[in-house]
């Protein structure tokens, strides 16, 4: 199409034998580019742009109003976050939410990707079943886990009067760690369909003829998985894997919504905790300050993990 | 009011105001003042209403010239709205503020200092009741008044006095600790609360004798940690140690709420507000609950002021039309109109009118004349969370009461030395 419009604007005179590769070459060299283009300028007016202002922001004992001069501190809410005990606890939960959340999302929406991948009558309906809480919203999502985990929520109730395990009267989230067994779970359910639909996409991609080589040499389905399954998506798991890690030292919404960081600050995680000193406390230097060592953080992490999981056999894909 | 009506009558005022600057004159006569507020906050359009069809249009009949629009904003989502709005230079005239944000907006620079701009602020303030007023103080200047006011009183029901085998709800301590072991062993706990800030403990502190800084707000140590606010804060560790409180009051977000647990039964005493009348009519029609004040310790009955003031905004480009509105928020008629829908006076002259409008009000009235204000200072929140993080191991048994307030103290008083 860029090649016929090309041509048509050849002015008269000039060669059409000598335009049209240079102006051809120019306009399929920028398509690429005009097609990225309105995705960048959004992308760069909403997050890059504010991204750089928090990070000048981060510098300066910073006042909102409009117009005010704000005071440049330097590193001095680098250094009072780094010397904050409750910057470190919520920095604790999230690293801890990150652990519990990732493994399992990664194998359960591996396995309940295996078990849909092959076509059968109900396969849509789980599909959709299972991507369901994806698309469900974070909020009402979290006011549910909230009353099924409360005193005298459902999951008491199934523990305690209906299959005896407990006494039903474990007060979920009045404590840190049973408060955070509550806000994995949701994290959890809520993220299996996500990679497992990563996984129905990737599994399409793994060669029959190597399957069937596989079967045909007397491989078990274990070590079909192994060594041909797993190769195959290797590279669709370091994704999934590194998407999961950002989004997991990001929880936010469930743990306001379900704790709002309580009690006495036991459940707080980075991202509440940075939300509360910029819109509560009204700090935005310092609550900008947490956020680039976040950032900082998560960004280091997903360097390494590409480094060291993203060779692995991923180069052949 | 139609719609159509307000928007034809904001089309002629617009048109006029854009004549006005045409021809370049100084003093707009036409201005429209914008004014926030959460007046609808949880569904209660009474407020709302009595504003917009009867307050907002008898202030307008008065001043020709000048119109009112209210804009009603959630009461979650004002205070990150105003940041917001703050940073973005667009905030509206005038602002009915929570207590806390007051000083916290003052010190950002957004709000004027009413007591220097108006002429006739002494007046005003001396009518309000000065716990209320005592919110509006910034660095000895006063950025708001008083536009409605609450207080948290002792609720309880006659099924939990039946339960304890009493006659009154308890007037003391000695009372409310004797009612803890006549419940014993009952599903019923003697008392909940929702939480461990300013809000919920400091009526405890100050009516056991203590305090939580010097007058001056320079210090908490020796005040918050004092031997009477120990002994306090102590009393209702016992109690939820015993098992008498539950964990709600550690922030256990899963635990029934006071609103159910009172009239169901689950707990016998509560601190709460006027607003819960009506939250009790919808809900729990047969519940009667009973009203009695905050139990008496060494310091005699003190409740903690909760409520709103009004304030006006530095950018606003209309501040003697935004005077005159808050003029005429002190006035009887908006102040008795107001308590109709459950927004108590803040001027103790009226108390009586409204308490013969409705007798409900009359115990929150007299809670009101000793009870204080929280502390006015920009990082109230903060201090809320200080304290909240700071008891919650404590209730826990993991420190003592002492170690707990010191530490709090300590942490309280940098907040006090930043101001």
């Amino acid at each position: 199409m860029n090649r016929a419009t090309a041509s048509r604007t050849v002015p008269y005179g000039m060669s059409k034998a000598a335009a049209r590769p240079n102006r051809a070459r120019l306009m399929s060299g920028l398509t690429p580019y005009l097609f990225i283009a309105p995705g960048f300028l959004l992308f760069t007016l909403a997050i890059l742009y504010p991204l750089v202002q928090a990070f000048q922001v981060s510098f300066y004992d910073w006042k909102i109003i409009a117009g005010a001069v704000s005071d440049f501190v330097g590193l001095e809410n680098y250094q009072r976050a780094l010397a904050d005990p409750r910057f470190w606890h919520s920095l604790v939960n999230s690293g801890v939410y990150m652990l519990f959340t990732v493994p399992p999302q990664i194998a359960l929406g591996l396995m309940v990707a295996m078990l849909l991948v092959k076509k059968g009558p109900a396969q849509p309906l789980f599909r959709v079943l299972f991507y369901l809480p994806v698309v469900t919203s974070w909020v009402v999502v979290s006011l549910l886990f909230k009353y099924l985990f409360a005193d005298e929520g459902l999951i008491n109730y199934t523990l305690g009067d209906f299959l005896h395990l407990s006494d039903g009267e474990t007060s979920w989230l009045s404590s840190r760690w049973t408060a955070m067994v509550a806000i994995c779970a949701l994290g959890i359910w809520k993220g299996i369909g996500w990679s497992m639909m990563i996984f129905l996409a990737a599994l399409q991609g793994v060669p029959r003829d190597l399957e069937e080589a596989a079967i045909l040499d007397g491989a078990n389905r274990w070590q079909r998985f192994l060594s041909v399954t797993l190769p195959a998506i290797w590279a669709a798991v370091i994704f999934v894997a590194v998407m999961l890690v950002i989004g997991g030292f990001n929880v936010f919404t469930s743990v306001l919504v379900m704790t709002g960081g309580g009690p006495g600050g036991a459940t707080e995680v980075v991202l509440t905790y940075m939300y509360k000193q910029a819109f509560e406390y009204l700090d935005f230097g310092y609550g900008s300050a947490i956020a680039v060592l976040l950032t900082v953080l998560v960004f280091v992490l997903s360097v390494l993990q590409l480094k060291f999981f993203g060779n692995r056999d991923g180069g052949e894909k | 009011m139609t719609q159509s009506h307000k928007g034809a009558r904001r089309a002629a005022t617009l048109v006029a105001l854009a004549a006005t600057l045409m021809a370049g004159t100084a003093n707009a006569q036409d201005v429209t003042l914008t004014f926030w507020g959460s007046y609808g906050n949880g569904g209660n359009s009474a407020q709302q209403d009595a504003l917009n069809e009867i307050l907002i249009p008898a202030f307008e009949a008065e001043h020709p010239g000048i119109s009112v629009d209210y804009v009603d904003v959630p009461y979650d989502a004002l205070l990150q709205k105003l940041t917001t709005s703050a940073a973005g230079g667009e905030l509206p005239d005038l602002i009915r503020a929570d207590l806390g944000w007051v000083p916290q907006f003052a010190d950002l620079g957004v709000l004027v200092s009413l007591s220097e701009l108006m002429d006739d602020f002494q007046m005003y303030a001396d009518k309000t009741y000065p716990g209320s007023l005592s919110t509006n103080l910034h660095e000895g200047e006063y950025y708001g008044l008083p536009l409605d006011t609450n207080t948290r009183v002792l609720v309880t029901s006659q099924a939990a006095l039946d339960a304890a085998g009493m006659s009154e709800p308890p007037a003391t301590f000695e009372e409310l600790k004797a009612m803890a072991d006549a419940l014993g062993d009952t599903d019923m706990a003697v008392f909940a609360d929702s939480g461990l800030g300013s809000w919920n403990v400091f009526p405890w502190i100050w009516s056991g004798g203590g305090a939580v800084t010097d007058p001056d707000l320079t210090v908490a140590t020796g005040y918050l940690d004092s031997d009477e606010s120990v002994a306090a804060i102590q009393m209702l560790v016992d109690l939820y140690q015993a098992g008498q409180i539950p964990n709600l009051i550690i922030g256990n977000q899963g635990a029934t709420s006071t609103s159910d647990g009172l009239p169901t039964g689950r707990y016998a005493n509560i601190l709460d507000g006027p607003w819960m009348k009506a939250i009790w009519a919808g809900q729990y029609p047969d519940f009667e609950p009973i009203y009695a004040p905050v139990p008496a310790g060494e310091g005699g009955s003190v409740s903690v002021v909760g409520g709103q003031n009004i304030v006006l905004t530095s950018s606003s480009e209309h501040k003697d039309a935004a005077l005159e509105f808050i003029r005429f928020t002190q006035t009887e008629m908006f102040q008795l109109e107001m308590a109709k829908s459950g927004n108590m006076t803040v001027i103790p002259a009226y108390a009586d009118a409204q308490n013969d409008n409705d007798p409900y009000f009359a115990m929150f009235s007299d809670q009101l004349k000793t009870a204080r204000s929280r502390l006015a200072i920009p990082q109230a929140s903060q201090v809320d969370a200080i304290i909240s993080g700071a008891l919650t191991p404590a209730f826990q048994g993991d420190v003592s009461v002492k170690d707990a307030l010191s530490d709090a103290a300590a942490q309280i008083d940098q907040l006090l030395a930043r101001n």
